[in-house]
């Protein structure tokens, strides 16, 4: 560049970084104001949350290896079906997916289980999660609260993450079978791994010191699940009014707008329960469309893997991330495909299961059977 | 009320043709028997379609204008209605089950979507437009009933029988809400002042005023659906919808329901904007 040109150019930055002192005021004023808005309290708590799943996982690593015969040969979890069995069953134990998920890569990585294995545990860890919702309303059913109203959306939900997950099953261990997406792996895991040993292996020493092998993984479950709830409170405010939304709540929305944002709160949130739950306080009386929330569960469904696919790059076993990405690959794919193709009929076969399972006690008590019944069968194959 | 009557000559057509005599009749309005031909050539087809309308029209035919348009039949329906200022457009819509009409859109589509006044869409059994059902959905402002009366007031000035309709789509997002008011008649959420109650009350008034005897009620589920079955189970003449928002962010947010009941309708639609 030329002198003179230079000369100009500085001249020009100068000018244009003299702030007059209103302007320096007035930047002050705004800086202050986004500082006040920042709740450092919620960054500590996400922080420490943090800090727990790591701890969590690197504890239920060391732990699983020893837990391999308990899960072999006690709960003979050895094929892909009586995975999906001991995933949905476990979800239930727990009342949550996510600790379940994260369970099935430290098994797989363990050895406990192979591939597919692990790819139908994680399966199952969201069929029982989906379960939760539909408790809580049975026990308002009991309480003398009206079945339609209580277990509708829980139902939805488990009816939806059922159809898409079992036939994602399919979908995800052709794509395993195949390795198509084997080569996809995120290269700065080794270096996250490098910096979490340096933190997370003398706290480890310290547990594998005082306690046994097998006890390391269920004090891990501990901790993981105490670090989805400190997770849970550290997230934004988001119970959003319906006089803060206008009428936006009270219309109907393309399905694709839907599904975009069930991907994105469930992205934000890490969870479907939290997503879903964020629907409630979006109308005053808690209503909202049934043309909207089927799009919105599948979209909510994909994206809730996000935390476990933070577990796969944590256990540093490239393996166990593929099986991750095809499960949230497979849904996807399912998922579109029926909002592409089929939907007006998924919607209403799905509204339709729902109003059937509601419309009398007997249909209610076959569900409730069947939901138990099937995972232990799946456990017998 | 000025009228256009859309026809090209096609059995579907026809109905239309048939709609717009009986409305030209009973609201004594001005009605033009506009022609579409896709081609110059065409014009040889002109005669036996205008014959076949006046037939139709009866003695309607004498107090019709009659336009001739050559293009696309979408494109001329809706320039003539922007051109001159019709109350009310009246079209056929064409049976198409193929791909290409599918992602391009049906020439109903476009009308309905791009017309600057209501449109009615005459399909299934055409008799006499006797018993209306109108679906108000609240959302929009005005309401469709406001909207509806600014250009077709005379179209329920006498002896029709008008149910006002509201659907509930919604279910409770949670276990723990209360859900009364999802099972609700329309008599009970209009004594609980509930949104639809007040909604539905506001507009049995304003047809009260018109000395009818409107009936409000309340279906629950998919808005589409429940539409439909009212129309069947009711046996209405005409279904009375608001028309799809298509202005700005909400025209690629907002589901297009006005589309999807008019194409699974088996009788008159009338699209109000």
């Amino acid at each position: 560049m030329p002198p003179d040109q230079l000369d100009a150019d500085s001249n020009a930055v100068i000018s244009n970084s003299s702030l007059s002192p209103s302007r320096l005021v007035s930047f002050a004023r705004t800086m202050r104001a986004i500082g006040a808005r920042i709740r450092f309290d919620k960054l500590a708590l996400f922080a420490i949350s943090l800090f727990f799943f790591i701890l969590a996982i690197t504890l239920m690593k060391e732990g699983a290896r020893s837990l391999t015969p308990l899960v072999r040969d006690t709960f003979a979890v050895t094929n892909a079906a009586n995975s999906l069995g001991f995933g949905w069953l476990f979800a239930y134990v727990v009342m949550s997916g996510s600790p379940v998920a994260a369970a099935a890569l430290t098994f797989f990585d363990a050895g406990a289980i192979d591939k597919l294995g692990a790819f139908a545990m994680i399966t199952g860890s969201r069929l029982g999660a989906s379960f939760i919702v539909i408790f809580i309303g049975f026990v308002y059913v009991l309480r003398g609260r009206d079945r339609a109203t209580s277990l509708g959306m829980g139902l939805l939900s488990l009816s939806v993450t059922g159809t898409t997950y079992l036939v994602a099953l399919a979908v995800g261990v052709t794509m395993l079978q195949m390795e198509l997406v084997d080569w996809i792996q995120l290269q700065s895991g080794a270096f996250l791994n490098s910096i979490t040993d340096l933190i997370f292996d003398p706290i480890v020493a310290l547990f594998i010191e005082f306690l046994p092998r097998w006890l390391l993984f269920l004090v891990g479950l501990g901790i993981i699940m105490l670090s989805f709830s400190l997770f849970d409170r550290c997230l934004p405010q988001m119970t959003l009014k319906e006089s803060q939304v206008g009428r936006m709540s009270r219309l109907v929305y393309r399905p694709w707008v839907m599904f975009g944002l069930g991907s994105l709160l469930t992205l934000i949130s890490m969870s479907v329960s939290i997503s879903l739950s964020i629907l409630v306080p979006l109308s005053q009386r808690g209503f909202i469309r049934r043309e909207n929330v089927i799009p919105y569960i599948m979209g909510a469904n994909i994206t809730t893997f996000i935390d476990t696919l933070l577990a796969a790059v944590l256990l540093d076993h490239p393996p166990a991330f593929t099986v991750v990405l095809v499960e949230m690959l497979s849904i996807t794919l399912v998922s579109m495909v029926i909002l592409a193709t089929m939907y007006y009929h998924y919607e209403r076969a799905m509204l339709g299961f729902v109003a059937w399972v509601t419309a009398r006690k007997r249909n209610l008590a076959l569900f409730m059977i069947s939901i138990f019944v099937v995972p232990i069968i799946l456990m017998r194959l | 009320m000025r009228l256009l009557i859309a026809t090209g000559g096609a059995p579907h057509s026809d109905l239309a043709v048939r709609v717009g005599a009986q409305i030209a009749e009973r609201t004594r309005s001005n009605s033009t028997i506009l022609v579409v031909i896709k081609r110059e050539e065409d014009r040889s087809r002109m005669a036996a379609i205008l014959s076949r309308a006046q037939q139709l029209l009866g003695k309607e035919t004498s107090e019709s204008q009659i336009k001739v348009r050559v293009g696309h039949p979408a494109e001329q329906i809706i320039r003539e209605a922007e051109e001159n200022n019709y109350d009310l457009v009246i079209l056929g819509e064409k049976p198409s089950h193929d791909l290409v009409t599918r992602f391009m859109g049906s020439t109903v589509e476009r009308v309905v979507e791009h017309a600057p006044c209501p449109v009615l869409v005459a399909k299934g059994k055409i008799g006499p437009l006797r018993r209306f059902l109108l679906c108000d959905s609240g959302v929009a402002e005005p309401t469709l009933l406001s909207r509806f009366m600014v250009r077709l007031a005379k179209l329920i000035e006498d002896k029709v029988d008008v149910t006002v309709l509201h659907v509930m789509s919604q279910m409770s997002a949670g276990p723990g809400v209360r859900g009364e008011q999802l099972r609700a008649s329309a008599e009970e959420l209009m004594q609980k002042h509930a949104p639809e109650g007040e909604l539905l009350e506001q507009d049995i008034q304003t047809l009260k005023q018109l000395n009818l005897q409107p009936r409000p009620k309340v279906r629950h589920g998919l808005v589409v659906d429940e539409i439909l079955a009212e129309a069947q189970s009711g046996d209405y003449d005409l279904v009375i919808i608001g028309a799809h928002q298509g202005k700005g962010w909400q025209r690629f947010l907002l589901d297009d329901l006005a589309h999807q009941i008019i194409v699974q309708a088996d009788r008159p639609v009338l699209v109000v904007r």
